[in-house]
């Protein structure tokens, strides 16, 4: 048997800014979204990293967990081992192996991949991934617009039934100028130039795409769905449908909307929604994106049933309740 | 400003804190939290076996703190939101506990409400952020 996703869990906070209040605040929103997700106060990506995670580790024991990959371009501190908070909260083993990704909107693919491969250096059956994220960028930058906050958890097993690894294929090259921060910085800039972050986007994209189409020696008719990096939804829209893939098989796979920008982990709750209404059998495809730039695609197979995750999307994205602008800034401590 | 809890001594209470970490009492089988060095119920038990409580339970009484009545690490939380509610909870494992309650329903907080543990940002000082719980409606 191959290596599996044998449960997963994942996080939406609680409050909840429309499109509206940037209209009525702004005169305009600069993102293509309903509403997205807003951390509380005293959330953090952590935080959500915790109640992502316990709901994976929900019929899992937490002793047999040997590797545990963190990913995050937002952790809350610059400089601390991280992993060490998440074993104490979720009652990890003290000798799990631990891997932290940060830097870009890639980081949750990065820690994905290396966790299957750090399976093999533990003897234990589990391997835990979780992926938090809530990009910032100065609320004067038209950047901020977009971005939200979700986490998502999975736990990988070396032979397990569920949704099963199949093959990654990843692209990397320099695009400097798109979505970056210097050290000590808190938010993100981007030089702002369309057709130039357009082209970034197609060339590594497609080309991940493609190749991961390649190495499976598939067409996209034979997936059930793509889940894209969901940064630009018009940009995947055309890239998804350039390539062959239907407004039927992004579908179920988009969040975008009524979350925002959850930076890394955006795709990867895509997968979780995605998760929820597919079949055995089926197969479903995540591509992932980072500025400056990298991606990575991912294959996969659901070859069992996965356990119901306690808090499914659907029910976190009806749980909410909606703030306005002021109290937005607040949290965010401009104000 | 802040509470001047020392570092290390938070460090201590960490399993408790962060994952409510508690004992069960190996003479008179109740559950003690947080840990003691003798059983609070029988007063005689210092043999414990170590149990992690659900986080469930229900309101056992409640308070809202209006923002001039927080305390100095809860000045940020209370500038954000005005005022915060705390609860005394029930745990199902029998324990009484304080904590924060995020997410308040909108129609009010009602004795005998259910409720789950949730880990948060309880402060920050020293630059060092204290993690803990706090209670949601379920």
């Amino acid at each position: 048997m191959a290596k599996s996703v044998v449960s997963y869990g994942s996080y939406i906070p609680f409050l909840r800014i429309r499109r509206e209040e940037y209209i009525s605040a702004l005169g305009s929103c600069g993102a293509d979204i309903k509403e997205k997700a807003v951390m509380d106060i005293d959330e953090d990506t952590v935080t959500m990293a915790v109640e992502a995670a316990s709901d994976a580790l929900a019929g899992v024991d937490p002793a047999r967990v040997g590797v545990l990959a963190l990913a995050s371009a937002n952790f809350p501190y610059g400089e601390k081992f991280i992993a060490g908070t998440l074993v104490e909260a979720l009652g990890l083993s003290g000798s799990v192996l631990t891997s932290h990704h940060g830097g870009s909107a890639l980081a949750g693919s990065e820690a994905f991949l290396a966790a299957l491969g750090l399976l093999d250096q533990t003897d234990r059956e589990y391997a835990l991934v979780i992926v938090s994220d809530a990009p910032q960028a100065s609320p004067s930058s038209g950047l901020d617009h977009g971005f939200g906050a979700a986490a998502c958890a999975f736990v990988l097993a070396r032979d397990g039934s569920g949704l099963e690894f199949e093959g990654a294929c990843s692209r990397a090259g320099e695009f400097m100028g798109l979505r970056y921060r210097t050290a000590g910085e808190t938010g993100v800039r981007d030089i702002g130039v369309g057709a130039y972050s357009s082209m970034a986007y197609n060339e590594t994209v497609s080309a991940s795409l493609s190749g991961i189409l390649e190495k499976m020696g598939r067409i996209p008719g034979h997936y059930r769905c793509l889940v894209m990096p969901q940064a630009d939804v018009r940009a995947d829209t055309a890239l998804a449908k350039k390539m062959g893939f239907g407004e039927d098989q992004t579908r179920d796979g988009l969040v975008y909307n009524l979350v925002g920008d959850a930076g890394c982990c955006t795709p990867f709750l895509g997968l979780c929604r995605a998760l929820e209404s597919a079949g055995t059998g089926e197969k479903i495809l995540v591509c992932t994106y980072g500025a400056g730039s990298g991606s990575h695609s991912m294959s996969f197979c659901l070859n069992g049933p996965l356990p119901a995750s306690p808090r499914p999307v659907g029910s976190l994205l009806e749980k909410k309740r909606q703030i306005g602008y002021i109290h937005y800034l607040k949290l965010k401590r401009i104000i | 400003m802040g509470a001047h809890i020392s570092i290390p001594m938070y460090r201590r209470t960490v399993p408790q804190r962060y994952r409510l970490a508690g004992q069960r009492c190996t003479a008179c089988g109740r559950v003690n939290f947080p840990p003691k060095a003798v059983c609070r119920y029988c007063r005689t038990g210092t043999g414990f076996d170590s149990v992690r409580l659900s986080g469930r339970g229900t309101v056992y009484s409640y308070t809202v703190i209006a923002g001039g009545g927080a305390p100095p690490e809860f000045s940020e939380e209370a500038r954000c939101k005005g005022s915060y509610p705390v609860v005394l909870v029930e745990l199902e494992e029998g324990p009484r506990i304080i904590a924060q309650l995020v997410d308040p329903p909108e129609e009010g907080i009602t004795v005998g409400m259910k409720v789950e543990a949730v880990f948060r940002r309880i402060y920050e000082e020293e630059g060092v952020i204290r993690y803990g719980f706090k209670f949601r409606p379920v």
